[in-house]
């Protein structure tokens, strides 16, 4: 169990997604709501590197290499609604903003 | 090595309708800065019109062609171009029905026109991309470039509290839907050693005919589902869409009730139908499953709606169920006579009909200074006898009623489903539509036989009133002509024929 083995990066995946996950749907500061779902979106690229060093190719890096390029426009895009939205009704706390509810 | 050769040389005839929208997004934003304030609405439109309606007239172009480039990335084939043909009349409509809005300046604080035609031509450029991708990695960027993109557009009355609050909801669960979708495909890429859609197909048909399927491959599947099912607002993952959609301006609600749910379902047809066709067995019944909640969800729900806009955002996740159902009926990819993919494109085209046609009609009223409740319809057919008129059109043809196209869509689909043996959800289907008329006909009794509050202040609208003219001729006349367009969807065969 001393080598490193591909179960390595699989299980530390998955600790992160579901550390993440629980994040997403416990908490209630949008801040840590979206740092949570970055923890799942790097989660994710663990385990395409993990199996792309199971399986020698380059498919599982390129695609991790995408997804942090994508995840980066999605902070810009979120921080800019948070910042909109803070500035109306000056508060980080999702159970504040109710406006829309039948 | 043939990747190399690959990449230099691409054949980039084949993107010719994707990279003329790419074209059009380039030169709006130079036209912002080029064109003086003053005529930003004309020149800004038309120029979307035009370009979109160049990139429908190459994408005729295209019929016929099976072929892929970079690398087998990206595919033009059958299937791509009837999704393109389903998005650019989609985004066509939807910048008919935005252009009135948008200058009417009825939203305080909006942002400027071009930005807003800039990002719905990206969030086009996303969904055609998803339609033509043949791997994992371009479905991700395109239903990401697709979704960000409509982000944005929500939040685009940045005065109103409501319209960010609903541009939050959509951009959280959005992005807590891409990672569980981004994570699937991990998952795929593990258990089958590939991201191109035919190599996974390749690999899984030998796996799958031992009669057990690897546990990792079932996770993949769930997350991909799941993922994807947030994507196009199935039940349970649809929390995020009545607040989206009633937060939202309406032309963007119009757009997003569309185009967005397209890019999902065209990644849904190229995950499941092409890449995890053999693993048919384990996901037909889940997405079935899916759909009968998903559809009897959305349209119970909706009776009790007195808001227009989100009563027409239940429907909407009612239809999502629809056509997931044309979906589960898929059997094997079969020349002869298997209509469920076909089914499910010809859907989405009727629904971009239809329902961008009653989103216009609201926004045909907000430009009239009237509200979104069912109340502000009160009396319309005697206000004004031809807008009653193609609401109660596409009322009707959201309902189901020959020889309207949202009849044949849902015939289609049950069609389907018949020849799949799955009796059940044709029934589904059969009730949940009962249920539907309900608040579909609730809308045309208050047009028609209640008393008018207030008169309707004579706006001149013209694109809008051009925009509704040809969408109620489209909803009568596919409907006429169905059978055609319904030959052309069933030419999706061809494109997911590969040799195994």
């Amino acid at each position: 169990m001393n080598e490193l083995s591909a179960n390595h990066f699989l299980l530390l995946s998955a600790a992160l997604f579901i550390i993440g996950m629980m994040g997403v749907l416990t908490r209630r500061n949008v801040i840590v709501i979206f740092m949570s779902v970055e923890l799942m979106i790097n989660a994710v690229n663990v385990a395409f590197i993990g199996f792309a060093w199971e399986q020698n190719s380059m498919i599982g890096q390129t695609f991790a290499l995408f997804i942090i390029a994508v995840a980066a426009a999605e902070s810009v895009l979120g921080l800019g609604i948070i910042m909109a939205l803070s500035r109306r009704v000056d508060t980080v706390d999702v159970a504040a903003v109710r406006e829309l509810r039948e | 090595m043939p990747l190399i050769v690959d990449l230099v040389n691409p054949d980039l005839a084949l993107m010719l309708p994707q990279l003329i929208v790419l074209g059009l997004a380039i030169l709006l934003l130079v036209a912002d800065i080029a064109v003086p304030k003053a005529r930003h609405g004309v020149v800004l439109t038309w120029m979307a019109l035009i370009g979109m309606g160049a990139a429908l007239i190459a994408n005729f172009t295209m019929v016929g062609t099976n072929e892929s480039t970079f690398n087998g990335m990206f595919r033009a084939d059958d299937f791509s171009v009837f999704i393109n043909l389903v998005v650019l009349s989609g985004a066509i409509l939807s910048i008919m029905v935005s252009s009135s809005y948008l200058e009417g300046h009825i939203e305080a604080g909006s942002m400027p026109l071009a930005e807003y035609y800039v990002l719905l031509s990206f969030s086009v450029l996303g969904t055609m991309i998803v339609g033509a991708s043949g791997d994992l990695l371009m479905i991700f960027l395109g239903i990401e470039m697709s979704s960000l993109a409509v982000y944005a557009l929500t939040g685009f009355a940045r005065q109103r509290v409501s319209s960010l609050e609903g541009a939050l909801k959509y951009f959280l669960l959005g992005l807590f839907a891409s990672a569980i979708l981004v994570y699937g495909m991990a998952w795929t890429y593990g258990a089958t050693g590939s991201t191109n859609l035919n190599d996974i197909a390749r690999s899984l048909s030998g796996v799958v005919t031992d009669g057990k399927v690897e546990a990792s491959l079932l996770l993949a599947l769930l997350l991909l589902i799941v993922g994807l099912g947030f994507k196009v607002a199935a039940v349970p993952f649809h929390m995020w869409t009545p607040d989206a959609y009633e937060g939202a301006p309406t032309p963007v609600s119009a757009y997003m009730s569309v185009i967005p749910k397209v890019a999902g379902f065209a990644a849904m047809t190229r995950i499941l139908v092409q890449g995890l066709g053999p693993l048919r067995d384990e996901w037909v019944i889940l997405i079935g499953v899916l759909a009968v909640i998903t559809m009897a969800f959305g349209n119970i729900v909706a009776v009790s709606q007195r808001n227009v806009k989100r009563m027409l955002a239940y429907s909407s996740i009612g239809h999502t169920g629809y056509i997931l159902a044309g979906l589960a009926a898929f059997e094997t990819i079969n020349p002869n006579g298997e209509i469920s993919v076909a089914s499910v494109l010809f859907y989405l085209f009727a629904y971009a009909f239809m329902n961008i046609g009653a989103f216009a009609i609201v926004t045909w009223l907000q430009a009239r200074g009237s509200g979104t409740d069912l109340e502000d319809f009160a009396g319309l057919g005697s206000r004004s006898p031809l807008a009653a008129l193609a609401m109660a059109v596409f009322m009707l043809s959201l309902m189901g009623l020959p020889p309207l196209v949202g009849f044949y869509g849902k015939y289609y689909v049950i069609l389907a489903t018949i020849e799949a043996d799955m009796v059940w959800l044709a029934v589904a289907i059969v009730l949940a539509s009962a249920v539907s008329a309900f608040f579909y006909l609730r809308v045309i009794a208050t047009m028609y036989f209640s008393e008018p509050v207030r008169e309707t202040p004579r706006t001149s609208t013209p694109l809008l009133g051009f925009g509704l003219v040809s969408m109620v001729a489209g909803t009568v006349l596919l409907g006429i002509f169905s059978s055609r367009v319904l030959d052309l969807a069933s030419d999706w065969v061809q494109a997911f024929s590969v040799p195994i």
